[in-house]
């Protein structure tokens, strides 16, 4: 990995996630931090990414760099970390969708996934929470124009309790939840581009385990 | 020769590599805080931002021209056309004497002699509440003799008990108080 790439592009790219992902666009403009159970779920994808050979800390943080490329090195940590916290932040529309996801990261690190696995899992887990939040429970919950439509709406938010509806969404908010979760994803992607020898001692060694 | 050749280059390599870090890490640092301070600020426009930001190194400066054409119209009682050139003199909403204009100019949109228009006087709290907290001390007195109430706690209560439904409201003696 250049120092380019470590100082300057995963870091800014990360930063965005985490600015973008707590932004909620309505009647005003609202930057929301995270939830605790964000954080939680943040620090379990960490933990997943490091277990799975994503994001290697060693890469990034020993004894045998300077201390400048350290110092790079826990900025690229952080803001994955608080990219990842801001990312379920944006995705997760309920508390029972948190503890969902709380379990499919459970899930995932008792495994022992390979760093490709992991970059799948973490595509499906964040895109299947993408399309329920923006695309089905944002349909089911703009009441829309007709008549008919709000009725449903009313009759669905009575029999469901209000637990498959969410307050309407502004038209924007999927375009940048999009943008967020692309942006997380091409991060991820190039946070576990290794050169080919490296790639290839590690193979080696993972045969030789 | 040629291992002299390549020590330079690779120390220019090094040299390039060590400035392209620490560039890095004042523009991550940077741009942390710039978040940071987003969600603790919370700013509502662009020009929110932009003021703040120029707040914060001292250089935010109200438009002054705009202002005194702002007041000028609001003594006039055209309190549409006030609060356009008070937003024009003061897009950050950060001068405390401007918002205890603008609040004060929802509260006469607002006063009815029957009933208050309850919104219009929610948005006067707001700009009352975003002048106090803006003024010195929290104290806001502003000098204008053409105006009933000079003090922002005044133009506050004055706001919070418009939203109040009590038995006096029913008074038809209602209709004869002034507007302030």
């Amino acid at each position: 990995m250049t120092a380019a790439i470590e100082a300057v592009c995963l870091p800014m790219l990360f930063l965005t996630v985490a600015l973008v992902g707590g932004l909620r666009i309505d009647d005003r403009v609202t930057f929301v931090p995270p939830p605790l159970f964000a954080l939680i779920l943040g620090v379990m994808l960490l933990g997943v990414l490091v277990r799975g050979r994503v994001l290697e800390p060693e890469r990034f943080m020993s004894a045998s760099r300077p201390a400048l490329a350290n110092l790079n090195g826990s900025t690229v940590i952080f803001s994955t970390f608080f990219a990842a916290t801001q990312v379920f932040n944006l995705l997760a529309p309920y508390l029972l969708f948190n503890v969902f996801l709380f379990v499919l990261l459970v899930n995932t690190l008792a495994g022992f996934p390979d760093r490709i696995s992991v970059l799948r899992s973490v595509g499906v887990i964040t895109g299947s929470a993408f399309i329920l939040k923006f695309v089905v429970l944002g349909a089911i919950s703009d009441p829309g124009e007709g008549a008919l439509k709000r009725i449903l709406y009313v009759l669905l938010e009575g029999v469901t309790l209000g637990t498959l509806t969410q307050p309407p969404l502004h038209p924007i908010a999927g375009y940048l939840a999009f943008a967020a979760l692309a942006m997380f994803l091409i991060g991820l992607a190039i946070l576990s581009t290794r050169p080919r020898f490296e790639a290839g001692i590690s193979t080696l060694i993972k045969l030789a385990e | 020769m040629r291992n002299g050749g390549g020590e330079i280059a690779s120390g220019g390599v090094l040299m390039q590599d060590r400035s392209v870090r620490v560039f890095g890490l004042v523009l991550t640092l940077c741009y942390a805080a710039f978040i940071v301070w987003l969600y603790i600020r919370q700013p509502q426009t662009l020009a929110e931002v932009t003021g703040s930001l120029t707040a914060t190194v001292g250089a935010y400066h109200v438009n002054q021209q705009a202002f005194e054409d702002a007041v000028a119209l609001f003594h006039r009682d055209q309190l549409d056309a006030a609060r356009a050139a008070f937003d024009r003199a003061d897009p950050a909403q950060l001068d405390a004497r401007t918002q205890f204009y603008i609040a004060y100019s929802y509260y006469r949109s607002g006063w009815g002699r029957v009933y208050q228009d309850d919104e219009l006087f929610q948005k006067g709290i707001a700009h009352v509440d975003k002048a106090i907290a803006l003024a010195p001390g929290h104290r806001l007195v502003v000098d204008d003799p053409e105006i009933y109430m000079h003090n922002a706690d005044e133009l506050r209560a004055e706001l919070v008990q418009g939203l109040r439904v009590e038995a006096s409201d029913f008074n038809p003696m209602r209709v004869f108080r002034r507007r302030k």
